[in-house]
């Protein structure tokens, strides 16, 4: 079975036993769900963090189930598209992760690769703080990589969450002699324009979020230094695990 | 951006902390440093001396909210402060006011007050340019900006310093009144660069009689460039909309420092305060230098942001117990004034936002602003209580996951391939490259290009069959699918072996395993549905999982679905083992010996030829595949496949291996075949 498959399933057993539910998106989105309804402002710089693939001349009429206009369609850059179709269709308190795979428009290396998979947990409820945010990422992330891994939080953005952290682990790779932080999460607090898209009162209901892309997780798990090989179906890779 | 340590500590009393120590104050209270580099400028300074100056150039990366205010050495100097206590100092040429002795005025005009939300304007004379001056130079090159004259120097020390972009235009070449407005279709400007650019209605322009002098926020143009026999200049600082400027910049590729800092939008108040450094720092280094009055049309001034805090939402959002005297002196720090409202029930805090902060508009921004100030460390994992519910599984991921598992079961190897291909109905706007111009109309043809690189490489992964599945989403032109496609190629003839045979097995593995607790209707559609695949020529069926969903919602027990019953493994914990990509070379090698003895005792006979010519580790797969005996004799043959894992191996190479291994056995009294 392919190590992503495999990664994938583990932090799924993982998240389930927390009450998370599994939310599959459409790859192909409408701009309504990848940016706007996550918060990018319209022609704002932020949306150049995210190098969109743009399909050619379609979805431009399409109208959402709350009125909205849906946009033009795109690959979807991130699975937080997913949220606000997950919000939109089930009612708080919620635990839910959407896997999918995401697209980013920038050249391709060792390291960058313009597909690849990510899984972002989501939850809302009343009274959620960092803590929980916090608590829970210590738990994926310990059961995945052994209890000695730590996790420390920094500032980021994110139009989609405030505050947004960045997420590092503290991990001792195979063959070194030791621990080093390893950047691996975007999270932070749900916005409260990111609620209301979905249909969620942010004075009453809070959450938060977290993503990231497993195919480094895969990587760092089995020493893969090239992602490119986890597409290209070479069994001499994928037969290894 | 880039930032100069020593332009840093141009703000600071005390010394500040060194490169390493910032990147780690900014790692965890602000934002990321990604290089910290060297620098070593050697300049002569106007008497001839040789000057060595040494500094480091810190390169921040500054993510979009926080560039409102954060793009310039005032901005990260700043956040210093507020990090570490130490108040910055007032720049040292405010000192002195520039003295406003001549009436020259140069009268404006904003024609498009949503594009111009501010311009500033003030008259200047001198007696000459002077060359650039060697501490602005250094500091200027430090962060990889050429000095030009000093009178243009200036105006770019003063955007690095406090994030305004500005411009100085040569006053004898302005006919007229200044006008700041639209362009016209096919109005023509020569840019500093000696560009020429034709404008559209959708590009704004600072003008004059005569016709464009600038493209507003963008880039200079030629006519009215300081030279060196300039002397009447007006200084100018304004404040643009981001997203016209950054229509601009774009549509005729010329993004630069300027644009960036107008696209990410900064306070119209900034113009003013810009101008008056840019004047004052003018003053300093042109003592004889005569100023007219200041220009200053402002339609509309904003607010000033008032934010409404309940100080305990902090504890609320953060989970963390901030002493409310910290968090007041965090605000405080960042120019925040706090207006405390008290009540019975609750406290308020009116907070009035610098103008300059366009980032802090809402309560969890300063929850943000003081968390991260406060320190994230301070925050405590609370894993959450379970829900009373238990999470429902999703059937596509379940028949997804269920269908891998009886796949790996028979054999199978799961790939994931790519999604964007040469050809399709969903056609990308600006693909990466020609053959990635589509979105996949379907898995199969992946899987063919798959099926064979993975044949070629048959003998070196010891399969006489290959059996490969993806399960993938496809794009029709109204469409998005999931997919399951299989497929299998031989790579050897085996009497009475079909690969069409074997995927056709599967197929009714699958409809019937997976058709097990449907009630009758479904399983006996889902059945069908996967017999009825069709088994293309190259060995390949794809069957739309989408449909067979729906069939599956329509007839199983949604409620019971559980992850226990998909029985995932545990996940593998093997180390990647590199592999060669390089050619590989297949040798067999047959030999009769006596019928006493065992493959294992002649196998390693050629071992141990292998090992005497150092060959061992280019053998990077072995295999017994014939067996027979005659007479008193039995005849062993061995499959060697031999690859480098740094080049490209030669017949000539593996020959000689051969030949070594040949004369091993030859010894030993055999007969090689």
């Amino acid at each position: 079975m392919h190590p992503i498959t495999q990664t994938l399933r583990e932090i799924y057993a993982i998240l389930y036993n927390l009450g998370f539910e599994v939310a599959l998106g459409p790859e192909l989105e409408y701009e309504y769900y990848n940016f706007d309804a996550l918060n990018f402002p319209k022609d704002h710089p932020a949306r150049d963090m995210q190098d969109t693939f743009w399909i050619n001349g379609q979805g431009k009429s399409e109208i959402g189930p709350r009125g909205q206009k849906l946009g033009r369609l795109l690959l979807a850059t991130q699975t937080s598209a997913g949220q606000v179709r997950y919000m939109e269709t089930h009612t708080t308190p919620l635990r839910t992760v959407v896997i999918g795979k995401v697209f980013r428009n920038e050249a391709t290396d060792a390291t960058h690769e313009a597909q690849f998979y990510q899984v972002e947990p989501l939850y809302v409820d009343k009274q959620v703080s960092a803590t929980h945010l916090k608590g829970i990422l210590d738990h994926l992330f310990k059961k995945l990589f052994g209890e000695k891994v730590e996790t420390r939080f920094r500032p980021s953005f994110f139009p989609f969450t405030e505050p947004s952290f960045e997420v590092d682990i503290k991990w001792q790779k195979p063959g070194e002699s030791e621990p080093r932080w390893l950047e691996v999460v975007g999270a932070g607090l749900v916005h409260p324009n990111v609620l209301r898209a979905g249909g969620v009162d942010p004075d009453h209901w809070q959450g938060f979020a977290f993503a990231f892309g497993f195919d480094r997780i895969v990587m760092l798990k089995h020493g893969i230094d090239d992602i490119r090989f986890l597409y290209n179906g070479d069994l001499r890779l994928v037969n290894q695990f | 951006m880039k930032i100069s340590h020593n332009w840093l500590q141009t703000y600071f009393q005390k010394s500040i902390p060194s490169p390493l120590e910032l990147e780690n104050f900014f790692a965890l209270h602000s934002f990321e440093v990604e290089e910290i580099a060297n620098v070593t400028l050697v300049e002569k300074s106007s008497d001839g001396i040789e000057h060595i100056i040494k500094d480091f150039c810190l390169n921040v990366k500054i993510l979009p909210d926080r560039a409102h205010y954060a793009l310039c050495h005032r901005g990260i100097a700043d956040e210093i402060s507020v990090i570490t206590k130490e108040s910055v100092k007032e720049r040292w040429f405010l000192k002195n006011k520039p003295k406003v002795s001549n009436p020259t005025i140069l009268s404006a005009r904003i024609e498009d007050i949503k594009f111009c939300r501010r311009y500033t304007g003030q008259y200047l004379e001198i007696k000459r340019v002077e060359p650039s001056f060697l501490w602005m130079k250094t500091s200027l090159e430090a962060i990889g900006q050429r000095a030009i004259n000093s009178i243009v120097d200036i105006t770019n020390y003063i955007m690095f310093d406090i994030g305004q972009p500005l411009h100085a235009f040569d006053a004898s070449k302005i006919k007229g009144q200044i006008v700041i407005r639209a362009a016209k279709d096919g109005e023509k400007i020569t840019l500093l660069d000696d560009r020429e650019i034709s404008l559209t209605s959708e590009d704004h322009v600072i003008a004059d009689d005569e016709g464009p002098l600038d493209i507003a926020g963008v880039k200079g143009g030629k006519r009215a460039e300081i030279s060196s026999t300039t002397i009447k200049i007006l200084l100018t600082s304004c404040n643009f909309d981001p997203v016209m400027v950054r229509r601009t910049s774009t549509r005729y590729n010329l993004r630069n420092e300027a644009s960036k800092r107008f696209e990410n939008e900064i306070t119209p108040e900034l113009a003013r305060e810009a101008l008056d450094h840019l004047s004052a720092l003018t003053a300093e280094l042109y003592p004889e230098a005569i100023f007219g009055p200041i220009t200053d049309v402002y339609h509309n001034k904003p607010k000033q942001t008032i934010i409404e805090f309940d100080p305990s939402y902090l504890e609320e959002r953060l989970g963390v117990k901030v002493p409310l005297a910290e968090a007041r002196d965090i605000l405080e720090r960042m120019d925040i004034k706090i207006s405390v409202q008290d009540s019975a029930s609750q406290t308020i805090w009116f907070l009035a936002i610098p103008y300059k902060r366009l980032d802090l508009v809402i309560k969890e921004d300063i929850v943000e602003e003081i968390g991260r100030v406060y320190g994230y460390d301070h925050i405590e994992g609370i894993l959450p209580l379970k829900l009373s519910k238990a999470p429902v599984l999703n059937p596509s991921f379940y028949l997804s996951e269920k269908i891998k598992n009886i796949l790996v079961e028979k054999g199978f190897s799961e790939v994931s391939l790519y999604t964007l291909v040469e050809k399709g109905e969903i056609e990308i706007l600006k693909p990466l490259a020609k053959d990635k111009a589509f979105a996949r109309p379907d898995l199969s043809l992946g899987m063919v290009a798959c099926l064979e690189r993975n044949a070629l490489n048959a003998d070196l992964l010891g399969y006489e069959v290959i059996k490969i599945f993806e399960i993938g989403h496809i794009f029709k032109k109204d469409s998005e699918e999931i997919h399951l496609a299989i497929g299998v190629r031989q790579t050897k003839k085996v009497k009475g072996l079909k690969s069409e045979n074997l995927v056709k097995e599967v197929l009714d593995a699958l409809g019937d395993e997976l058709s097990v607790n449907l009630n009758s209707d479904s399983g006996l559609s889902l059945r069908q549905a996967f017999s009825k695949t069709k088994i293309d020529e190259n060995g390949i069926a794809e069957v739309n999982l989408s449909q067979l969903i729906e069939i599956f919602k329509a007839g199983a027990n949604l409620k019971e679905l559980t992850l226990e019953d998909l029985a995932f493994k545990p996940a593998s914990n093997n180390r990647y083992k590199k592999f060669s990509t390089y050619p590989f070379i297949v040798r067999d090698v047959a030999v009769f010996v006596p019928e006493s003895l065992e493959s294992k005792q002649v196998w390693s006979v050629i071992e141990k030829s292998l090992e005497k010519i150092q060959s061992k580790d280019l053998l990077v797969r072995s295999a017994l595949f014939d067996t027979f005996k005659k007479g008193d004799r039995v005849s062993y043959a061995f499959r060697l496949v031999l690859q480098s894992m740094e080049r490209t191996m030669t017949d000539d190479e593996a020959n000689k291996i051969m030949e070594t291994i040949h004369n091993g056995l030859k010894k030993e009294g055999w007969e090689v075949r």
